[in-house]
This record gives structure tokens, sequence and C-alpha cells, in this order.
């Protein structure tokens, strides 16, 4: 980030939620580099940044397609690189179509599409078709600009409500950037992702800086600022519910050739690019999970994994919950009554369970959702519920993974207090009391819990170091660590627990990831300090950072380049490439190595709701979309009835978002335990212009009631200048935002605002939209 | 021996409050029972058990442009300091790094202090001795003193992520302050140093992005003539006739009775510390 000439900070609020990001904001602005912030509220951010633009919460694709036009029609684009390293050149197949807000191959009934339609022409040896002039109206480059002609400046505000001068300026400081030599970052958060959009929000962003060649140089790429120290970690560690560790895809009976590794892997792993190594991946994960119990006759132990037979999203979960499909829940670290969307009917859906194991520092809210304060009746609620006391992060040794990638072992700190244990051990004591349990079953389902290889020590100690060298992996014949993922075969005689993280413990005693040399090995890579997956990468794409001929764009954003003599890329970061393949050699301009064709994407064909991301507005919207006649993205999965209530712009006309404070974490758990953050910030409010304040008759302090068609909160009222109506299509529409981490534990307690929230998730991901919805407010008197 | 000063640069901050726990951390110092003010504000402003306040003004400025202003508001440790000046019990110091502290052991709660800091920083806090008698004593931001005699920068400085505070020799910081002034100078017009020469100069010295008024500070504060008349003629006289202690509790009386500064109230600027 300080090496950026400009940094696109949208959906996202840094100064406020991710200080120490802010710091290297400061550098990059002492170098001349600018900041553009994009927020419905003048944030601490926006107090920063040279440039500031509002936009109306769920209109972020309107406002980036209006900044891909511009780049397109003015011709800031970086076209060299768009030609080499994207599918801008592809050729798209006859059945691509779009028309009216929806791409070909739509089922209305099954709101889903038909992804063959998007299909792009191969050759009959199954390479693309390319026009490298960019000329063919069929080749993606001028479907895209079609496709963006629309979001022309007046049409995108008239739906953003961003003046149109502000929107200019940040038009013109952001895709400056595409200059050869100089670098534009973008930075998103929740305010990016939490909608019914959220993926395509991300995808716009890909597309913008593909366009402008911000992918793979210092200064540029899009950074996701995490909501949490270790998110990348326990994304990598497939925490979401479809994946399996590495980024592999989770088997699901949904999908009948996953009925066996063969099969899986047959249509999971493509034919051409990095992937096509996926069966050593997920052959390697096998071993490190069923060790002696996976072999070639039982296909590695594939039959043990469980086979998905739906959506196990949160909102899908939950829903499965309250419908009463559930016995039992352990929760880890996390406070749904307070965080989850609609989080009333979250706490309600609890009361369905049989038994609930709650592993916190703290009593929750969600662990006590029986008691009298959460508005229930103790005798009424049947669910048993465990709390088990959990250790914090200083008193236990681990590693967390931050958005760099860069994974760094801490160590302990302090020894937990009463009987609070790390979450590694409560997990171990669990595992070999159940195999203990189970050891003489003949029951087939417990078949794949004994066939679990366990050994990370015996007794109630367990040796993280163990886990740390089964992430690893093992050259098994030789019981050796792998040195790295390249040698992982799939043949049964390597194992590793997470293939992209293979390489960080390369032999005894050599635990990478607690690497702390702070010498700058150049460009402030700082390669030796901690460990960044894959193969210690600082930049990803770092390929992209040098022309097709190997020689950098630029030398002040020089990375790696190819050294003609040695026969070899070098530079000051490991090459995101084969070192030894050379430009001219097949596949020596392949950028994007890990894509089959080794171009990224600016036509992804592969997403739930279409190859170019389109506006739609959020499931609650105060006005018509102009873009198209399809109010809602079509693809987005709408659950129906009273586990959902939808509001209306007549009764709620207020557009509303929520939002994080410095001082707060999350459901507020930890620090609304914590006396000095809690007097910082003690109190429920709800941010409200000077314009509606007037309109409904709240005056600066006062108690408000905010509605949806889910709930109420009661809150103060915090009138400020730093939210402004929008002017929407010629009309004035409001909107208002609040933090989301009060509860009723702790030392300071308040109306939860997730209430007030829906549950419908993104086509994709299925992330809850909390960032948009529609409320009204009155005095509480 | 140097003198120090904590340069406090407004415009790199963003408020993000980790000098006001970094200093009750370093200091021991409890959480207090906060009301709403309607903004991000915690407290109106320092008190006994609160050193420094983050400030949040929202300000429109010459173009009629919205300004999101933050302030560090923290003890300024003047040259010429009110506060030592009006003690009468020499409770409060200066030290060899320039810095203002107050011995509480030697504070009898008088307040006038209190009522003489033309920053309103320095408050009072009210306790019980075990028989349930009550007194006060006064208490204030130190600067660290601590930490500067084992070496180190004080709490709030080491802390602050952006760089938007610094501790160092006098000549250096204001040298500092000047360059940054010139280079903010066409993004904020009304930037300024605010080291104000009326108390001696300080050893808090911040870089406003605004004048100083819009911070609610005082364009040319000034050590009060009628401290300057108590410490320097009223005291040693009377203390010479009336004995030290006696001196204390007529002193309260007549303090009362003149210093109210530029018409506020006693109760007013003393009262607010622990409510």
């Amino acid at each position: 980030m300080q090496h950026t000439d400009c940094a696109l900070i949208m959906g996202a609020n840094p100064a406020e939620n991710h200080p120490i990001s802010f710091r290297w904001l400061t550098k990059a602005r002492e170098n001349g580099g600018k900041i553009v912030s994009v927020d419905p509220r003048f944030t601490r951010t926006s107090s920063q940044a040279d440039v500031y633009a509002p936009l109306r919460s769920g209109t972020d694709i309107a406002f980036l397609g209006g900044m891909i036009n511009y780049t397109l029609q003015n011709n800031l684009f970086h076209k060299e690189y768009v030609a080499a390293y994207t599918n801008a050149s592809f050729i798209v197949k006859g059945g691509y179509d779009f028309n009216d807000g929806l791409f070909s191959g739509y089922n209305a009934e099954k709101r889903a599409y038909d992804k063959t339609k998007w299909a792009l022409e191969t050759t009959p040896d199954g390479k693309p078709v390319k026009d490298p002039t960019l000329q063919n109206p069929r080749c993606v480059f001028q479907l895209m600009k079609k496709h963006y002609s629309r979001y022309d400046i007046d049409s995108v505000i008239a739906v953003t409500g961003t003046p149109k001068e502000d929107y200019l300026n940040v038009c013109k400081t952001f895709c400056g950037t595409g200059e050869v030599g100089k670098s534009g970052t973008i930075m998103y958060a929740m305010g990016t992702t939490q909608h019914t959009v959220g993926t395509q929000n991300v995808r716009s962003y890909v597309i913008l800086q593909l366009l402008l060649g911000n992918i793979g140089i210092p200064g540029g790429g899009i950074n996701a600022m995490r909501g949490e120290s270790n998110v990348q970690g326990s994304t990598d560690f497939a925490l979401l519910y479809d994946n399996l560790p590495g980024y592999l895809a989770a088997p699901k009976t949904l999908v009948p050739e996953h009925a066996t590794l063969e099969g899986y892997l047959k249509i999971e792993t493509p034919k051409t690019g990095y992937w096509s190594n996926k069966p050593k991946f997920v052959v390697s994960l096998l071993k490190a999970w069923y060790g002696k119990s996976a072999t070639k006759d039982n296909e590695f132990g594939y039959q043990f994994l469980p086979k998905a037979s739906g959506n196990y999203s949160h909102i899908n979960l939950f829903k499965a919950m309250y419908d009463g499909k559930m016995d039992g829940a352990f929760l880890f670290g996390t406070n749904p009554v307070v965080g989850g969307p609609n989080a009333g009917k979250e706490k309600e859906a609890l009361s369905k369970l049989k038994w609930l194991v709650a592993i916190d520092l703290w009593e929750t809210e969600t662990a006590s959702f029986w008691q009298k304060e959460a508005g229930n009746n103790p005798s009424d609620i049947q669910t048993e519920v465990f709390l088990l006391p959990a250790s914090a992060s200083y008193e236990k040794e681990g590693s967390i993974s931050n958005s760099s990638r860069w994974m760094q072992y801490r160590w302990k700190a302090i020894n937990s207090r009463g009987e609070a244990r790390p979450d590694l051990e409560v997990i171990h004591e669990l595992a070999l009391r159940l195999k203990n349990l189970y050891a003489n079953s003949a029951n087939p389902a417990d078949k794949p819990f004994l066939a679990l290889d366990w050994n990370f020590g015996s007794g109630d100690e367990v040796d993280i170091d163990l886990v740390a060298k089964e992430i690893n992996g093992y050259d098994i014949s030789k019981g050796k660590l792998m040195k790295t993922f390249g040698d992982l075969k799939d043949d049964g005689t390597t194992s590793s627990g997470n293939w992209i993280y293979s390489g960080f413990y390369p032999g005894e005693g050599m635990n990478l990831s607690k690497r702390r040399d702070s010498k700058d090995t150049g460009g402030e890579n700082y390669l030796n300090w901690s460990f960044a997956w894959p193969a210690n990468r600082r930049i990803i794409y770092n390929r992209a950072s040098a022309d097709p001929s190997g020689k950098p764009w630029s030398e002040k954003k020089a990375v790696i380049h190819w050294d003609a003599l040695q026969n070899k890329w070098v530079g000051n970061d490991v090459p995101d490439f084969k070192a030894v393949t050379a430009p001219t050699a097949p596949g020596g301009t392949g950028a994007f190595m890990m894509n089959k064709d080794g171009v990224a994407l600016l036509f992804a064909p592969t997403l739930n709701d279409g190859p170019f991301p389109e506006h739609y507005e959020p499931f609650e919207s105060p006005v018509p979309n102009p873009f198209s006649s399809q109010q809602l993205n079509p693809a987005a999965v709408v659950i129906e009835g009273d586990f959902n209530k939808k509001g209306d712009k007549s009764q709620f006309p207020i557009v509303a978002t929520n939002y994080r404070v410095s001082e707060h974490w999350q459901s507020g758990s930890m620090t609304r335990n914590q006396e000095w953050l809690s007097e910082l910030v003690g109190h429920m409010f709800v941010e409200i212009s000077e314009e509606l304040a007037a309109e409904k008759g709240i005056k600066n302090k006062d108690q408000i009631i905010v509605s949806s068609a889910r709930g109420e909160v009661k809150a103060y009222a915090m009138v400020t200048k730093r939210f402004k109506p929008f002017t929407i299509q010629g009309k004035k529409i409001h909107q208002i935002g609040m933090p989301w981490h009060f509860g009723y534990k702790g030392f300071v307690t308040g109306d939860t605002a997730n209430r007030l929230t829906p549950h419908i998730g993104d086509a994709n991901s299925f992330i809850p939209e909390y960032k948009a919805f529609l409320c009204n407010v009155r005095r509480a008197d | 021996m140097t003198e120090y000063v904590k340069y406090v640069d407004v415009t790199k901050c963003d408020g993000c409050r980790a000098c006001m726990v970094a200093c009750k951390n370093w200091n021991d110092l409890p959480a207090e029972q906060t009301e709403f003010l309607g903004s991000v504000q915690s407290h109106k402003k320092t008190t006994a058990d609160t050193w420094n306040v983050l400030q949040y003004i929202e300000h429109d400025n010459a173009k009629g442009n919205l300004e999101y202003l933050f302030r560090h508001s923290s003890c300024f440790h003047c040259t010429d300091a009110a506060c030592e000046k009006v003690c009468p019990e020499h409770a409060i110091s200066y030290t060899k790094y320039g810095t203002v502290v107050v011995d509480q052991d030697k504070c009898v709660g008088c307040g006038y202090c209190v009522n003489n800091c033309p920053f309103e920083i320095i408050a009072l806090k009210e306790y019980k001795d075990k028989n349930g008698k009550e007194y006060r004593k006064a208490h204030k931001c130190t600067m660290c003193t601590d930490r500067l005699d084992e070496g180190l920068q004080p709490a709030c400085v080491t802390t602050c992520h952006t760089g938007a505070m610094e501790f160092g020799n006098k000549t250096d910081m204001l040298k500092k302050a000047e360059q940054r002034v010139n280079e903010i100078k066409s993004r904020f017009p009304n930037a300024n140093i605010y080291n104000p020469q009326g108390v001696g100069g300080t050893h808090t010295v911040y870089v406003l992005a605004e004048r100083p008024s819009v911070y609610g500070l005082p364009e040319n504060p000034k050590v009060p003539t009628s401290a300057v008349l108590w410490k320097d003629y009223a005291q040693p006289i009377g203390k010479m006739m009336l004995g030290a202690t006696t001196m204390a509790v007529v002193g309260a009386y007549i303090s009362n009775k003149i210093f109210n500064k530029e018409g506020k109230g006693h109760d007013e600027d003393g009262g607010g510390s622990h409510e």
C-alpha cells in the first residue's frame, strides 16, 4: 500500500476499522499518493481522503460499471497488459447474450442460469480462439465495452445519487493509474461483500484493476480488509461450507460425478493451468487425514468424506435450525444472536435445538439466549446449553494468516485463567474421547470418524507442532517433511493437510512462520519475515509486473524480470511463475497460472449470476432499477415467509446500513466486556442526517426507534452533517447507519442492530445482505 | 537539560483513540461512566481519570466543504504554567524535561489550578478516607514523566500508528511543525502551529488544520493576571503572616472570589471531574 499512487477505498472504512493499514496509506500520501473514499457516509477515512464521493448503499456495480466505461471510453486502459494477460481477446460462443438485465440461459423457476450458454470458442484441441486486435465483435473486450456502454455518467449517478463533479473526480483520479509506471490499489471490506451482489461487486474491482494493469505490481491489487486477524487463515483452512482446505471443492451428492474419487477428480481438475495438479493436493489431503486407512484400494479414504446434500451456508443452516431439522450445534467464538442477520429469528432458531455448546471467552448473548434478559422464559426453553470457557489469543500459541497471506506464528504471552482452554485442546480432547467411545462400534456411520488419523500427542495435551507439520505434509516413504507443494504426489506417498501452505515447514526445527527477520530484502518485501503462501511469494501474480518479453513495465514498479544470462526469473520477490520458464517458451506469458488458460478473467463464465457484473437493486430498495426490469439479482435465492419478511418502500422508505466502530469488535462480546473500550463507545446510536432529523422532528441525542419489516431497535440519534440525503432519479432518498455491536451482555449494552436486517444472501457466496435494507425512524417518546 | 516537546500533527490523526486507551493502561486509570454526547466523542473534556480526550469536530470550512477534524487533547505542559503559579502548596512543579507534574501527596485539593488552567485540563478527583471523610486531589497528564525517567516516550506517542504524534527535543519538533504547516497550507489554508506565547510556549505543540477556536482552544491564552499577582505578591506575603495551612483555607475563599476567569463560575470549571 505504501507504494500506491492511488488507493480507492470502497465498502470499507480502514481509518476506523483497519487503522494499522492507514499507517501505510499515510506513507503513500507522503510520497504523493492519493486516497479516494467512496461511502454513503462521510467517515474518518473520508476525512483523510483527497477525493470523497457518496453513493447510496447497494449501488456499487453502477458506480464501478461507470468507472469501467470511463476507462474504456477515454482509452485509459493498459492495452498491452489487457491483450496479453486477460481473456479480452477470447471469442465468446454464440450462446452468450444479454438482454434487459438477464444473461442467456436463465431459468426463472429455478432462479438459476445454465452457464454452458456462456462458453468460450475453442479450437479442436481445446485452445481458446483469440483476436489479439480486440476488434472482433464477439471477443470479450468488445462484449464488455458494449455491456458497460450503458453505464454512462448520467445513468450511473441517477442510481447512486453521487454528485456529478464528485463522480468525475473519482474517475479521473483513480482511472489515471492505467498509465504505465503508476499503480492503484482497491481496498474493500464488508461494505462490498454483504450484498445480494457481493461477489459481483468484487468482480467489478477485478475488471477495473485488470484494465488499468494494476494486478501483480507494487501498490496495486485488490485488498480485502479482513474482519478479523485470521479470516484469511480460516478461509484457507476451509471455514467456508463448500470448501476443503486449500480451496478444493467439498464433495456433494448433488454432483453425480462426486460419487467416486475418480469422478470427483475428473470433473474438478482442469486440463491446463496449475490446478491440473489438483489430484496431488486431494490425495495428499486424504493421506494427511486418514493416514494408513487411506489406501489406493479404498480411494484413499475418499468415501469417508461427508457429501453435502444441500447448501450449508449461514442463512440456510439457521433456516434448517428454525425448521427443527438440527439436533445440536457447537458455536466456537460466534454470537449469532447479535451478529447474525435477522437476529431475532436466529435467537428463536436456537431454541429449536436439543443441545448447544458455546465455546467463548464470556457468556455471550448466544450462550445465554434462553435467559430472561434475552426476552425468554427459561422454563419454556428445552435446549440444553453448555458453556465452555475458551482461552484468548494471548493465552495460546499458533499461527494467524493476514490478508497478505503471511502466516505468522505467535507465542503464548500469559496463562489462561480458571478452566479456560484453547480451542485446539477442546477439539483434541473431544476427538480422543469420542474415539474411545466409538472404538468398538460396528456401525458404518461411525467408520469415517474411527478412520480419522489423530496423532497429535497422547493424553489431553495436544502437540501443536505436530499439527503444523501435518499441514505442511510429509514424504511418507522417506519420513521427511515436504519442502514444497511442487513435490506432492497423487499415489499416496505424500501427505499435506493444506497444499497451499506446504513448504512452510520444510525440515525439522524449520517452522518458517516463526521467522522474524525485519531486514528489507528489496522492494520492502521482507522475504525472511514469516512465510507467505504460496512458496513465500509476497506479491501474487507478479509475472504481470513485467511485459510479455520479461522486462518490467517500469523500473519504478519492477518486481521480477527474465534474466537471459542466468536463464531464469529474478527480482526482489519469489516469482509467481515457474522460475525457469522463458518468456518465449510455451506458457511463458501466462501470468495468471492458476487459471486454465493462464490469463485473468474479464469475462467469468463460472459465477452463478453472470459473466459480467450487472447492477440490480438490493432485496429491499426505495427505487425501481432503471438499468433493466430485473429489480433483484435474478440468481439470488429468496427465502419467503416468516423467516424473512420483506419490507416495502411505502412503509419503510429509508435506506439503512450497519458498520463497526474502532472500539468495538464484531458482536462486541470481547470489547463490551473491556471497560476502557466500553467507556469510549458506551451507547447504541443511529447516525442520521440533519435533513432527516428536521423532517422527523428529531434532535441530536434524542432516543429514537428504528423499524424494519423484521423488528425494531431503540437507540440514541446522532444527528450529523456526515450523512446527506441522496437525489435518486430526481427523488430525495434518505439513508441512515448504525453500529451492529450491541447486545444485552457486558459492561455496556444496547439494542441489536441485526434485529432489522434480512435473511437473504449473495447469489454465489450466500453472505447475508447486511449493508442495504429499508427502515423507518421515529422519536421514541 | 534538553527541553522536550510532544508534537501533535492533527492532520495525520485518524481518530482511532488508541492514545486514550494507552494512557489509561500505562497510568492505570479507571473507566468512567460516559453519557451519550451526540457525537462520537466519549468525554466532553479531560477529567481526573481521563487524561487525554480525542475531540471530533464537524466543521464547514471557508469553501463550504465539510471537514471532519480530530484533536488529541491533553495537558499542554506550559512553560509558564498557571497551575504551578497558583498552587499554594507547591504541589505542582516543572521537571527537567519541561513537563509539569502534580505531587498528590502535597495537593490539598483547593482547586486553584482547576480555576486557572487556560485550557481547562487539570481536574479534581474526590476520594473518601476510611472514616468516610471526603477529600480531593488534582490530576492531569504527566506526559508520562515516569516513562521519560526510564528513557521511554509517552504511552500515547508510542501507540500512535499514523505518526500523528512524536516526542523529541523542542528545536527539532518546532522545525518539523513549521515544515508540516507549509506542506498542508494548500489543503488547509488556516493551518497553524499552536504553541501559545502567552503561557511562554508549551511542551505539547500542535499543528492545527484550522484556527484554534474551531477546536475550542483560546486564540491567545495567557496566565491570568490575578494568578501572577497571587503567586508573586499575595502568596509570599500571606504565608509570612499566617502560616501555610491557614493560608490555604483563606486562599480558597479569596481564590473563589477573585480568580473566576473570564466570567466563568467556579463550579462549571472545577466540578466536572467525577460525574
